[in-house]
């Protein structure tokens, strides 16, 4: 992430290209693909043992979001009560500007110095680790994936394996570096080894750390907690042992009740890694209890719009219902052929090509819609319904409706929309076309060169038409 | 205007509906009376069943009779494991006769230092071999976190099915009221952060041994 989480993805045909040859990122990406694939898919059929079917669940759990999202300003009003009512203080922030503004406000009145922070894709956001660095206060990513690309200066390329892009020797040269020790040979064997130096490195900065970020997986209004989801446990570290706990989360994240969150949790582990639960899953409501020698004495909730409350009402609220499982970019060939760093911003993926337009302005991001095959993997396996490419080609008709398409393809599109009201010079103008892409075939019956697209045949033929348009067959076949 | 009310402001300019107390009151009606989702079909004993997640997650299991047996069970694993016999504890399970077994058992929260923590738990849930701990001045959560190894001892008749059936235990049990962290914990921690291989001790316990009491089947002590 640069300075600021500001995004890059405007620049996505460059960085697609880029990240496209580099060799070794495809090799590491493939690896990871059929295991990402394969987990979910064993994950789901567990479903049957139990006498659970799928499309029943997933359709309970969108209806759960629906719910949500079609009086979020009500849901909104109840969460805030609650939380206040055991403790916490609950926070509203606009835009990135104003995550950093309350953290680095919140930092201040309590001496931090350093804060540990578990997965906030909202911090992300907000480029928060740079706003706390800058202030003098020491950031330290704790989910280990979060933890190397930390120390290799980059953003997360995947929402739940933010480091799918890395190698075991990146990670030991970033280790050696970081933690002071020569540089050694490693094979699949020294993983556990290393996971071991990462924690006792880690553990030292869970018990001086004097803030702890988390981010929410979910908000529950009818006991104003969050909900934690980690398999790692520095979900529970960051929540349990600094003194300030801050929580920074969209203010599309709430369900209703403790039931409506059970449902979630039957897919949510299920669709990101295939496991029937995560390892740990906190529940954490207000702040330290009377009596308790242990957990943060101050709470504090952040609810972020930051371009969703623009969603609401409008033909992409489908998108806030999403519970960032990541299934999404897990299935997705475009994603697994450029990795996540392509889309320039927090959420890579189908999810991303959604996302990082409605949020940083569809006029900054006039690719991302356009980064898919249309193949719908991702909307088959979204667990709350979301139609990730229907509302993709809903931002690619914005983009023409507000004229942001490049000139020679709205002259184009204008000059076939003229003619095809002209059905007579419309025939003419096929037919002689026709003769013109037969012209131009070489002697083998390919155009190996084609001016109107030189992009599109510098690497493949096209095979001229053949034979007489279908307006003139359809002509023919009549008379028959 | 302050963040707060722009920000509702354009949730409700975006929704376009009217009549908030309506909605509110609605809302208010979802909340007093729950209702559940798909629930799945938890066949045959429950405890066997949670016995079987818990493995699966690579939790170990054993099972005793009745409590006054477990500080022996655990003290016989804790020495076929390798591991000391000191250990930091939950005033809930302080009470067994620990020293009796060669255990020296601290009741209080966790140090770093400490490499065995031991813990009740509130209650259990099979379907998935989850653990329900709940934080409180006798129950600091840091003793099923920060020590390499956790030890909890469930009580059978306290595994329930389902995730449901363990929030309407909390419900019935302690009405209006949950305590600063109610942890779930399957299994120990793990991360697959590095090349997508699994290891197990993140952050949290590498080993997690759960001792069940009663309902033993016979033979089986």
């Amino acid at each position: 992430m640069s300075a600021g989480g500001q995004s890059q993805a405007m620049f996505f045909r460059a960085r697609a290209a880029r990240q496209a040859g580099d060799v070794g990122l495809r090799r590491t990406l493939q690896k990871a693909r059929p295991l990402f694939v394969g987990k979910r898919a064993k994950g789901i059929a567990g479903l049957a043992a139990d006498g659970l079917g799928f499309g029943a669940l997933r359709t309970a759990c969108a209806d759960i979001r629906r719910r949500v999202v079609d009086d979020l300003d009500v849901w909104l009003e109840i969460f805030e009560e609650r939380a206040r009512a055991t403790g916490a203080e609950v926070l509203w922030a606009r835009d990135g500007a104003e995550i950093r503004r309350h953290v680095l406000d919140i930092a201040a009145r309590h001496g931090v110095t350093k804060a540990v922070k578990s997965k906030s894709m909202l911090s992300e956001e907000a480029g928060l680790n740079e706003a706390l660095a800058d202030a003098g206060i020491r950031p330290v990513e704790t989910d280990l994936g979060e933890y190397i690309v930390q120390l290799a200066g980059e953003a997360p390329s995947h929402i739940i394996a933010p480091a799918v892009h890395k190698t075991i020797h990146e990670v030991e040269a970033l280790f050696a570096a970081e933690h002071g020790r020569p540089l050694q040979a490693r094979s699949s064997a020294d993983i556990p080894a290393m996971a071991r130096e990462a924690r006792e490195v880690l553990r030292q900065h869970f018990l001086s750390a004097d803030m702890g970020i988390s981010g929410a997986n979910f908000l529950i209004a009818e006991t104003g907690s969050a909900a934690l989801v980690t398999n790692e446990g520095n979900g529970r570290m960051v929540t349990t042992l600094p003194s300030v706990h801050v929580v920074i989360t969209g203010i599309e994240k709430i369900v209703p009740t403790l039931e409506d969150f059970a449902s979630l949790m039957r897919l949510l582990p299920r669709s990101a890694t295939g496991q029937t639960i995560s390892n740990y899953v906190s529940l954490l409501t207000g702040t330290r209890g009377a009596g308790d020698g242990e957990g943060p004495e101050k709470t504090v909730f952040i609810l972020v719009d930051n371009g969703r409350a623009a969603l609401a009402g409008s033909d992409f609220a489908d998108m806030l219902r999403c519970i960032r499982c990541g299934a999404c970019m897990n299935h997705c060939p475009v994603y697994f052929s450029l990795g996540g760093h392509a889309y320039g911003w927090v959420y890579p993926g189908p999810m991303g090509s959604v996302l990082t337009p409605l949020y940083t302005g569809i006029e900054n991001a006039l690719d991302l819609p356009h980064a898919s095959t249309g193949c719908n993997q991702c909307g088959v396996v979204c667990p709350v319904e979301i139609p990730l490419p229907a509302l993709m080609h809903r931002l690619r008709e914005v983009q023409v409706e507000r004229r942001l398409r490049p000139l020679a393809e709205r002259l184009g599109l204008g000059a076939w929309g003229w003619l095809a009201r002209r059905p007579t010079l419309y025939r003419l103008v096929v037919r002689l076309a026709a003769r013109y892409l037969r012209w131009l075939a070489d002697d083998s019956g390919r155009i190996r060169v084609f001016g109107l697209a030189p992009g599109w045949s510098a690497g493949r033929d096209l095979v001229p038409p053949s034979g007489p348009t279908f307006l003139e067959r359809y002509a023919a076949r009549k008379k028959d | 205007m302050s963040a707060r009310d722009e920000i509702l402001g354009r949730v409700r300019r975006g929704l376009g509906k009217g009549d908030a107390a309506g909605r509110r009151a609605k809302a208010e009606a979802l909340l007093a009376a729950p209702v559940r989702g798909p629930q799945p079909a938890i066949g045959g004993e429950l405890v066997a069943r949670f016995v079987a997640r818990a493995e699966s997650l690579t939790s170990t299991v054993s099972r005793v009779a009745a409590a006054s047996e477990v500080p022996a069970s655990v003290a016989a694993w804790l020495a076929a494991q390798g591991l000391d016999s000191y250990c930091v504890a939950t005033a809930d399970v302080g009470d067994l006769p620990w020293s009796a077994a060669g255990i020296a058992a601290a009741v209080r929260s966790a140090q770093d230092a400490d490499m065995v923590g031991i813990t009740g738990c509130y209650c259990a849930i099979a379907e998935t071999g989850t653990l329900i701990l709940l934080s409180g001045p006798e129950t600091p959560a840091s003793v099923s976190l920060l020590p390499e190894t956790h030890v909890a001892v469930v009580p059978a008749e306290r595994v329930v099915a389902t995730m449901e059936d363990a929030f309407a235990l909390l419900r019935s049990e302690r009405p209006g009221f949950l305590p600063r962290a109610v942890n779930l914990v399957s299994g120990p921690s793990r991360t697959g952060d590095i090349e997508q291989t699994i290891v197990l001790g993140a952050h949290g316990p590498c080993r997690v041994h759960i001792v069940i009491v009663g309902d033993a089947p016979a033979g089986a002590r």
